[in-house]
């Protein structure tokens, strides 16, 4: 199987993979290694300074685990940089579509895609 | 980057240039090109005088009569020959046929289109390191069974199976004939067609530094064993394979074989410390599982699962600098788990996560290097990516 420039880069260097400690991270993870495709997410949502209590929670940093083709590697770690400084929703920082096309998923791994957005939704719903 | 290294001779060997040499004699206007089958001219006569040497030079690196030998297109062309063959030339409209579940698919994909119209095959399921038991033969025959065909090197995992207990058994049975695809065996293994009681066996010339497009289809004529042909139009190679023969091929065939049977016991030693080399610096990375049975197997074909690796990645991973298998080339391409591997009893993930090593004659020393550096960095890689620490070997 071929991959594109941006999938290479991030399967062979990826800059967030690890995990998180300390108080205040929420963790999540989707899918399973028997399975084949596996991915965790821990997020570190900022604290609030006292004068911006209103405003909502933004992601301070990311780090994942996966276990899983290069493509979902790869789209991990893109939506592990690309979140931090975003509102903590459980919508990706970029949507499926938008993922696939940047990283030429083919059509066959959308379902390994779908396990990346279940592991970042379980990660911001969980309590910190 | 460099070149990769390639450790896939399983899969093809490049032609040894003293090969190619030869075969090139047998091209062009003022080298051997005539048709063999042309017995008017001196050019046929030239170009037939070197088809029959080479099956001369086949027929002795494997233990047969020369005349036992049939050029075919390949391996695959004379398992399909044999098992079609067989089939046909019997006089009742179906019977049974005996073979394993780790036969390449040369083997598999025949023996699936004869129980379409009607055949009964056994698939017999090896030991846990792809060792057949003979035993396990003498059970599955039954009063209509005409044909056993058990490989004799697997192409994915190496082991070699006891083919002259196997040929005892059939001949004990009567009715039985046995069929061996030797496609991986030349250069590899002790082989002796008359000596091992084999009544039909495949060879390949790409597996033993030959070209690829010509294989043969060795028959013991003396013991009996008939075939009907599949193709027709000229009566070439006793009526069994009609087509003007590939001077340059056969030749090519008859070249290599006698390379590989001069070469013998030296050149597999040399392999095997490579080989040996390179199993005890993946072993040392822990969570590694060997394939296979090493008591019982060539030297030349190493078969490896890694644990917690995922097998696309893994692969992905080491492409840049190596050129190995996933399973056998020929199904690489649907990236379903090898068939082997699942039939010996490795779960999904591992037959998934696992590489076949094979290598050859111009292996080296700095093949291996590259080999171990690339494995070891991608192993370590994502099994971290992975979370997962499996631990060293002590």
């Amino acid at each position: 199987m071929n991959y594109n420039d941006l999938t290479r880069r991030h399967f062979e260097s990826p800059a967030n993979a690890g995990m998180l400690t300390g108080v205040g991270i929420r963790r999540g993870a989707a899918g399973s290694r028997a399975q084949g495709t596996w991915v965790q997410f821990d997020v570190q949502v900022a604290h609030h300074r006292p004068d911006r209590a209103h405003e909502p929670p933004t992601v301070s940093a990311v780090r994942f685990l996966a276990f899983g083709c290069p493509h979902v590697i790869a789209v991990a770690d893109r939506v592990s940089q690309q979140a931090v400084g975003k509102v903590a929703t459980a919508a990706l920082p970029e949507d499926l579509k938008s993922l696939r096309e940047l990283f030429a998923v083919p059509v066959e791994k959308l379902g390994r895609l779908l396990i990346v957005e279940d592991a970042w939704i379980a990660a911001v719903s969980a309590p910190s | 980057m460099s070149t990769p290294a390639y450790l896939d001779y399983a899969a093809t060997t490049p032609v040894d240039p003293r090969v190619a040499a030869l075969m090139a004699e047998c091209l062009t206007q003022d080298g051997v090109f005539g048709n063999p089958g042309s017995v008017s001219h001196d050019y046929g006569d030239a170009a037939g005088a070197r088809v029959e040497a080479a099956r001369g030079q086949v027929a002795a690196a494997v233990g047969a009569a020369a005349a036992d030998v049939i050029w075919t297109s390949g391996a695959t062309e004379a398992n399909n020959l044999a098992l079609f063959g067989t089939a046909h030339h019997t006089l009742a409209p179906r019977g049974h046929i005996v073979t394993a579940r780790t036969e390449h698919k040369a083997v598999l994909d025949p023996c699936r289109e004869l129980e379409r119209r009607g055949w009964r095959v056994t698939y017999l399921k090896p030991g846990r390191t792809g060792i057949l038991d003979p035993a396990q033969v003498a059970q599955a025959l039954a009063a209509d069974t005409v044909l056993v065909s058990v490989m004799h090197v697997n192409n994915e995992i190496g082991t070699i199976q006891d083919i002259a207990a196997i040929a005892r058994i059939c001949e004990s049975h009567g009715t039985a004939r046995l069929h061996v695809d030797a496609a991986q065996s030349m250069g590899k293994c002790a082989l002796n067609f008359d000596g091992m009681g084999i009544d039909l066996m495949s060879l390949s010339a790409h597996k033993a530094y030959g070209p690829k497009g010509v294989g043969a289809l060795v028959i013991a004529h003396r013991r009996g064993v008939r075939l009907q042909a599949m193709q027709y139009g000229g009566g070439q190679e006793r009526n069994l394979r009609s087509g003007t023969l590939a001077t340059h091929q056969v030749v090519g065939m008859g070249a290599a074989f006698a390379l590989a049977a001069a070469a013998g016991h030296d050149e597999s030693r040399r392999i095997a410390q490579l080989r040996d080399r390179l199993w005890a610096g993946l072993e040392a990375l822990g969570g590694v599982l060997r394939n296979g049975d090493p008591a019982h197997s060539v030297s030349h074909l190493l078969n490896v699962s890694f644990a917690d690796v995922e097998g696309e990645s893994l692969l992905a991973a080491v492409r840049p600098y190596i050129a190995v298998s996933t399973g056998s080339a020929c199904t690489s391409a649907d990236r379903e788990p090898s068939y082997v591997l699942r039939a010996l009893g490795r779960d999904e993930r591992l037959a998934e996560s696992s590489l076949r090593f094979s290598l050859g004659r111009f292996s080296t020393d700095a093949d291996i290097d590259v080999a171990l550096s690339a494995v070891t960095r991608a192993v370590q890689r994502l099994r971290r990516v992975a979370g997962c620490a499996t631990a060293p070997a002590a």
